[in-house]
């Protein structure tokens, strides 16, 4: 599983690669005249995810001791927050004001919130399925690859949110 | 007319009863995905028609949107939903019950099993040869049209555009369709084998990976058909030409996708596998070096290949959303395509060639009958070159206008990475040195491989240098430095693993006269093809030209009479594989005396590959040492470690 988290944030570098020669190579001031960032509310979206990131770590803590009922609260709790965070961020894509093809800049926003975006969808779209496997009584404290996996998966896009955040917001 | 005989496993069940009825059109398979594709395309038709009309977009029926979505992504994932790629996860996703796996379709009994999802590593192995070598006529094909082309100066038949479109397509299929996914099917074959493990870690997912490879060599293909064209910017595919051309542009981007999709799902199964699923007693220093080569590739693959996919992400997005990654007028930046793509290609040539390594490590230990010279240094220099290879990609890019102080660092890590390469010749050079030598038709390709390689690696050298790559930049010097590391290198590889392993595949031996006659006649008219191209480039002929200046036209006329002969040559092999595969003789379990696991089973392996879990106890290279073993299988005990001696 860690190999493909190496892939996917190699697919990251790539269009970090794109932000640094936007901001960085060209010097192109970040965010330029007229346009704003909507960083605390995408502050709060930050800590809500890391929040999430927690809940789903108890919830492996929990079936690793054999305690259903934490892994089933965490893993809806997680699934909650995610889809707190999607939809957050799906009406401030709405509110923000500019588009992709407005300049580089908004170009480099849109495509690195949106590739992030797309992998909390991925995310959720996992965790639904070890939400539901977790209520149908698959997992014990034996057996509980379904909820690791899923766990690792969800770390790897919180923190990459975590750097997403710093590089477009708040650098 | 002897049968080869297929030695069964244990698990021998019954095969299900075919569908009957309506039930032949919704069981997994190819009636199944003749409706599920187009329902597919429609719903992604419906899906652009959709969002354009909610938000307003004018014209509702963006061509470009539409083929990138529904033709391009959704027609071959309903394809792949059709054939049954995805089954067994949709059946896990829906919580039906999972089937009990009496791997009743696992293997091969008969032809059709090649033409669906199957989950047997050495079936999906062939699959992949089979399927690389279409496209490799293909792509030669386009290359005997170039080189037609560029017989006489003056345009012949096609203009620059189309030019460009040919030589565009020859690259393209030849590397993504063709050399790296036929290592990927050698090593798909061989590997579990080498192993000594009975599958690859995930069989499902293998086979998954194997079927997006007619995807994207089809759409490839299929761009012929585009309007205006197949795609014309080379297989670099540079911004801001690429972002500017016309939508057979958008078929590169997708099929590169799907071909790196493919080929990243492959890489992260060999990883697993040969990390956890090695018999017992083979340590990472007992593996075979064709199991470390391929673990190398497959690192790279895992961490390189994401970055040409988002390099064609960007041109897709400034294209299609009109985004703004490669257009400095409003703030984007041209150069960055180049160090996006060649961050993944540069790479991507090691990927291309790191197998091969392995495979004529294979080949001169058995055929010289020593042990390779150096084992730990040629797996040693296989993780520096794997290292040192991200380190060069800019060597590409010395006149492209990047940032100058670049330019000395990346030279002298390209001059570098000749240094782990030169270590893998010399002691492929030491492994031959008092020998015992067997010039069968593998062999004869590996030594091949060892001239034209190092020639190719010696223009390499030369252009890694920066003011001659600034003189020779663009000119055909490059096309014959490409030509020789990838033909003269992967390709004369492939053709030594291919040779080397038909016994095992199929049980039976090729003529070994027209192997020979195959070898001799594609190394002369390699060499005259190509060579003399060293020489047109230092005189100044750029390359991906259709038309050149007077003074080439002596030189181009007999490269391309050259390279006709060339292209005959592979109509030899085609006969040999084809005719020997039904008729040759049977080939026995161990016709080249090897002694690595693959050529301990029959010929070809049975469905599960070992009847007991072999015990390793010695390294694999261990030729005219008395009584050393590499492994201990069907019964063999204990006497003959006191043969060895322990």
């Amino acid at each position: 599983m860690l190999l493909f988290i190496a892939s996917e944030v190699m697919l990251f570098g790539s269009f970090f690669t794109a932000y640094f020669f936007v901001r960085v190579v060209n010097g192109y001031s970040w965010p330029p005249p007229g346009f704003e960032l909507p960083k605390y509310v995408a502050g709060i979206n930050t800590a809500i995810l890391v929040t999430s990131s927690f809940t789903v770590h108890w919830a492996l803590q929990s079936i690793r001791r054999g305690n259903r009922r934490g892994m089933q609260a965490g893993l809806v709790l997680t699934f909650l927050m995610g889809l707190t965070f999607l939809l957050t961020q799906m009406i401030e894509y709405a509110r923000v004001g500019f588009a992709p093809h407005d300049n580089a800049f908004t170009t480099i926003f849109f495509c690195l919130t949106g590739l992030h975006g797309a992998h909390v969808f991925v995310g959720l779209t996992i965790l639904a399925f070890a939400t539901t496997r977790a209520f149908r009584g698959h997992f014990s404290a034996e057996h509980h690859y379904g909820v690791e996996i899923p766990g690792i998966y969800w770390h790897f896009v919180d923190v990459m949110w975590i750097v997403v955040y710093a590089t477009v917001y708040l650098l | 007319m002897t049968e080869v005989t297929h030695a069964t496993g244990h698990h021998e069940a019954e095969h299900a009863a075919p569908p009957q009825g309506w039930h032949r059109w919704t069981a997994g398979g190819w009636l199944r995905a003749l409706w599920m594709a187009p329902l597919f395309a429609g719903i992604g038709l419906g899906i652009v028609l959709f969002f354009r009309w909610l938000g307003h977009w004018h014209p509702l029926f963006e061509w470009n949107t539409i083929v990138v979505v529904a033709f391009l992504t959704a027609l071959p994932l309903g394809f792949l939903a059709g054939i049954g790629a995805f089954d067994y996860w949709v059946r896990y996703a829906l919580g039906a019950p999972t089937q009990p796996e009496d791997h009743s379709g696992h293997g091969a009994r008969s032809w059709k099993d090649y033409f669906r999802v199957n989950t047997d590593h050495k079936v999906i192995g062939i699959q992949y040869l089979s399927t690389v070598f279409v496209f490799f006529i293909v792509g030669g094909l386009l290359a005997m049209l170039v080189r037609g082309e560029l017989a006489r100066p003056g345009l012949q038949y096609t203009d620059a555009q189309g030019f460009n479109g040919l030589f565009t397509l020859h690259a393209t299929l030849m590397i993504f369709l063709f050399i790296i996914p036929a290592f990927a099917g050698i090593a798909n074959y061989v590997v579990p084998l080498m192993l000594g493990a009975p599958d690859m870690a995930f069989p499902r997912l293998n086979a998954l990976s194997f079927w997006l490879l007619p995807i994207a060599g089809l759409i490839l293909v299929g761009s012929f058909f585009a309007p205006g064209g197949p795609p014309a910017a080379g297989w670099t595919g540079y911004a801001s030409l690429s972002t500017h051309q016309p939508m057979g542009t958008l078929f590169f981007n997708m099929a590169v996708q799907w071909a790196g999709a493919s080929s990243i799902m492959t890489a992260l199964n060999f990883l697993v596998t040969i990390i956890t699923m090695r018999a017992p007693g083979m340590t990472f220093w007992r593996m075979p070096l064709l199991v470390w080569a391929n673990f190398t590739t497959s690192l790279l693959v895992v961490i390189a290949t994401p970055f040409i996919a988002g390099s064609q992400f960007f041109v897709m997005f400034d294209r299609i959303l009109h985004t703004h990654f490669f257009d400095p007028h409003h703030g984007g930046n041209v150069i960055a395509y180049q160090h996006i793509f060649w961050f993944y290609s540069h790479p991507a040539v090691y990927i291309m060639i790191l197998p091969g390594f392995g495979i004529i490590s294979e080949v001169i230990s058995v055929f010289a009958r020593k042990p390779i010279f150096g084992y730990r240094l040629m797996a040693l220099s296989l993780l520096a070159i794997l290292v040192l290879g991200f380190s060069v990609w800019a060597h590409h890019m010395f006149v492209s206008g990047m940032a100058s102080y670049l330019r000395v660092p990346m030279m002298i890590t390209t001059l570098l990475i000749a240094v782990p390469t030169g270590v893998k010749v010399f002691n492929w050079l030491a492994t031959l040195w008092e020998g015992r030598i067997h010039l069968q038709t593998p062999m004869l390709w590996a030594l091949g491989f060892i001239s034209t390689f190092v020639i190719g690696g010696l223009s390499g050298v030369y252009l890694g240098a920066v003011p001659i790559d600034i003189h020779m930049s663009d000119t055909y010097f490059i096309v014959a430095h490409i030509h020789y590391v990838l033909f003269g290198g992967a390709f004369f590889t492939i053709m030594a693993g291919i040779y080397f392993w038909f016994p095992k595949m199929t049980g039976r031996m090729y003529n070994e006269t027209l192997g020979k006659w195959h070898f001799w006649l594609t190394f002369v008219a390699f060499n005259l093809t190509f060579f003399p191209m060293h020489l047109i480039g230092t005189q100044g002929m750029p390359r991906r030209v259709a038309d050149y200046a007077p003074k080439f036209a002596d030189w181009n006329f007999f490269i391309s009479v050259c390279s006709f002969a060339l292209g005959a040559s592979v109509i030899i092999f085609f006969y040999n594989i084809i005719h020997s595969w039904r008729y040759g003789p049977l080939a026995g379990d161990n016709p080249w005396r090897s002694l690595t696991l693959e050529w301990q089973v029959t010929s070809p392996p049975p469905v599960f590959n070992f009847d007991e879990i072999p015990q390793v106890v010695g390294n694999p290279y261990e030729y005219g040492v008395p009584g050393a073993r590499h492994a201990l299988l069907n019964g063999a005990r204990t006497h003959e470690l006191e043969e060895v001696g322990h």
